[in-house]
């Protein structure tokens, strides 16, 4: 399966230099599903609207595209993803949260998390965000393997339907992903598309075709215990 | 704080991940899953449909309900697989010589070592015989002993109790508001005036739900006089056929290749 | 105390004669004993005008009284129960997060509007939830329902603090309320729609936030 990239750095780390003098936000989670940010002068990128409560002084900043640069918004208009997110700065704490989501974070040491646009929840504004684009198959069955990266050094959170699952993908362990259920991975691992369930049956029916996703390499694969609707993934 | 990192040596076999996920081993064995519940694997499994040929006599010894066959599959092979339903809350129950019926769209997979058969109650199956299950619930599963009544909606199913019945509260109903709503059909019901009651020895499970689940279709019983839900009386409550069974009958005839 | 938490979606109550409780109707899931439900025409205890402004207030959440001796087991919806105590203090709640509270609380209905002044008025129709919200006065204990859970903010005089509105679920204490926006918020979420606002709370006390925007 084909699979491209689209990087490009975002507002705030255009400036390589204020990256020394910024402090970093400090995520950390109350309970399993409010995130709380902790800002000295310094900024979050979070999914529009999901702040729920701050104290001391914020203002807000709405990002065109996902954050990332013009190549990320024009491939968003391509492939019909919406993610639309706001940039907070401030000093106080910022407490984040989305419709009951279970939020899970993600420490990156200069590695990439892919996630699923509608899984993404907040990044340090220091993490260059992008799209990145998976498989012809998934776009035809309407899943939308268009995923969000983040990449970079910081602290990022995803939200699940339910807690994610971490489960690692080795040489000698290769993965099996129901495609409602994927929210993000990272890691060297390569994806691909396989039948589900065989209904070669007296029937002659089912669901439709359902498939799969495949990931082997080396990395982690977060799912949740709940499936978005999919046109196919009928397992 | 660090998230726990998962894999096939780690993973339990057929027991919780968590509070919302499951992980089934299977070592050449089978197990019946509804579609759509199975959120992830490792190793070599492979999901045919219940029809499918070779696995006629499964479905013979196992499936005595005329379920919809479409909505479940069978999973086989060796490995760890990850069930989950829509984030609510998963359980597995062993029964050992023993029945437990649980409503049917709460169920999510069963050994095949269990026969699964429809309840007289509609809406509900239960499971017989010796093995494990899991089912789904919104919130823990509550267990508590009769004699108690229950909400129906707050019901997940019941384990050994000979007689579950319906209670109807006369002193709700009768009041002002109940005659209004009696008259004009405003205000709806609630639990509080209509209620399962439990007597008896046995166990009930509840949930904190009055959002149900998507009830599972059942099948019909035959058409008879004296069955629930089967005669041209009409289901009694409302819950035994559910929407989404067009043209049953036929339906069947054709998924079972009758 | 009258409410023991079975888990985090299901309260138990113990009703003996002489204790009665207040609930939502329809949030009973089950009971052993004898315990009636009777469903109450006012709208709990607040009298008539408390009924009035119900009305006008379209916040007509319908209460039962539940008495008798017995257990009983609330829950609704599968959302989150929350069960706060009061000693002596008010709590200010939005009508339809009540689950279930003890009767020994004095219950009525406030106008928001006399609090917060005119940009009060306004937080009414923002939340969507009506002008009026039930005060809880007194000692015994409440549970609250919420999409996902509380947390609960403390607020200091230094330390105002901002909720979205739809977030919001209930607070206690010396606080005064009042609508704002932060810098940049209006441009960013259209300044037509309500939610250009923030709910403002400023004072000594605690707000209960729920982990979500959706009105229950």
């Amino acid at each position: 399966m084909d699979s491209g990239s689209v990087s490009t750095r975002g507002p705030c780390s255009v400036h390589p230099w204020r990256g020394y003098f910024r402090s970093v936000a400090m995520f950390r989670l109350q309970g399993s599903k409010v995130l709380a940010v902790d800002m000295t002068q310094d900024a979050v990128k979070a999914k529009n609207g999901s702040m729920v409560a701050y104290d001391g002084e914020m203002a807000f900043k709405k990002l065109s595209g996902g954050g990332e640069g013009l190549r990320g918004m024009v491939t968003r208009r391509i492939t019909g993803e919406q993610m639309t997110v706001m940039e907070v700065r401030g000093q106080g704490t910022c407490w984040f949260a989305d419709r009951a989501s279970e939020i899970t974070l993600v420490g990156l040491q200069g590695d990439k998390l892919y996630v699923e646009s509608s899984n993404f929840l907040a990044a340090d504004a220091g993490l260059r965000t992008g799209t990145s684009f998976t498989g012809t198959r998934g776009a035809s069955q309407g899943n939308g393997l268009f995923t969000t990266t983040i990449e970079g050094h910081g602290q990022a959170a995803i939200m699940s339907d339910g807690p994610a699952v971490v489960l690692r993908v080795s040489a000698q362990y290769p993965l099996t992903v129901d495609p409602g259920a994927y929210v993000a991975h990272q890691g060297n691992l390569r994806q691909s598309f396989q039948s589900g369930v065989t209904f070669r049956t007296l029937f002659g029916e089912g669901g439709g075709e359902a498939f799969q996703i495949r990931f082997e390499g080396d990395g982690l694969v977060y799912v949740q215990p709940s499936e978005r609707n999919t046109i196919a993934g009928d397992v | 704080m660090s998230t726990v990192h998962h894999d096939p040596a780690t993973l339990p076999a057929d027991d919780n991940v968590n509070a919302y996920t499951f992980c089934v081993e299977l070592k050449g064995s089978q197990w019946f899953l509804q579609k759509g519940k199975m959120i992830a694997y490792y190793g070599t499994i492979d999901f045919n449909g219940i029809g499918h040929g070779r696995l006629d006599r499964l479905v013979r010894t196992s499936f005595h309900s005329p379920l919809h066959a479409s909505d479940w599959v069978v999973a086989e092979g060796s490995g760890k697989m990850l069930l989950a339903d829509r984030a609510f809350d998963v359980n597995s129950y062993d029964l050992e010589e023993g029945n437990l019926t649980i409503r049917s769209g709460n169920l999510l997979a069963f050994q095949p070592s269990l026969a699964l058969k429809q309840s007289i109650v509609p809406g509900f199956l239960t499971l017989i015989g010796t093995g494990k299950f899991v089912a789904a619930s919104n919130g823990p599963v509550v267990f508590v002993e009769p004699p108690i009544r229950v909400d129906p909606q707050a019901l997940v199913g019941w384990a050994d109790c000979p007689s579950p019945c319906h209670h109807y509260d006369h002193g709700y109903m009768t009041g002002l508001l109940g005659g209004l709503r009696a008259m004009t059909g405003l205000g709806g019901a609630s639990g509080e005036e209509h209620q399962f009651e439990f007597v008896g020895a046995g166990t009930v499970l509840l949930q904190s739900s009055e959002a149900l689940m998507a009830e599972q279709a059942v099948g019909t019983p035959p058409q008879q006089a004296g069955v629930p839900g089967g005669g041209a009386s009409g289901a009694p409550t409302g819950r035994s056929g559910a929407p989404g069974l067009p043209g049953q009958l036929g339906d069947l005839q054709r998924r079972f290749g009758l | 105390m009258a409410f023991q938490e079975i888990n985090s979606k299901m309260v138990q109550a113990t009703v003996a004669p002489g204790q009665r409780l207040f609930s939502q109707r329809g949030a009973m899931l089950a009971y052993r004993g004898e315990v009636s439900f009777t469903p109450n025409l006012r709208g709990g205890q607040g009298g008539v005008m408390s009924m009035i402004g119900r009305r006008v207030a379209n916040e007509d959440t319908p209460l039962m009284t539940v008495e008798g001796s017995g257990t009983v087991f609330f829950g609704h919806g599968g959302h989150h129960v929350q069960v706060i105590n009061l000693s002596g203090d008010t709590l200010y709640v939005e009508a339809d997060r009540l689950l279930a509270f003890e009767g020994t609380l004095e219950q009525s209905t406030v106008f928001l509007g006399s609090q917060g002044g005119v940009m009060g008025m306004v937080r009414g129709q923002v939340s969507g939830q009506g002008l009026f919200t039930t005060s809880l006065k007194g000692h015994g204990s409440v549970a609250v329902m919420a999409h996902g859970g509380v947390f609960e903010v403390p607020i200091t005089p230094q330390r105002p603090v901002r909720v979205d509105p739809q977030a919001y679920v209930a607070h206690h204490g010396d606080v005064r309320n009042k609508l704002s926006t932060a810098l940049g918020w209006r441009d960013m979420v259209g300044r037509g729609s309500g939610e250009a606002f923030q709910l403002e709370l400023s004072g000594s006390g605690t707000v209960f936030v729920q982990a979500s925007e959706e009105k229950l």
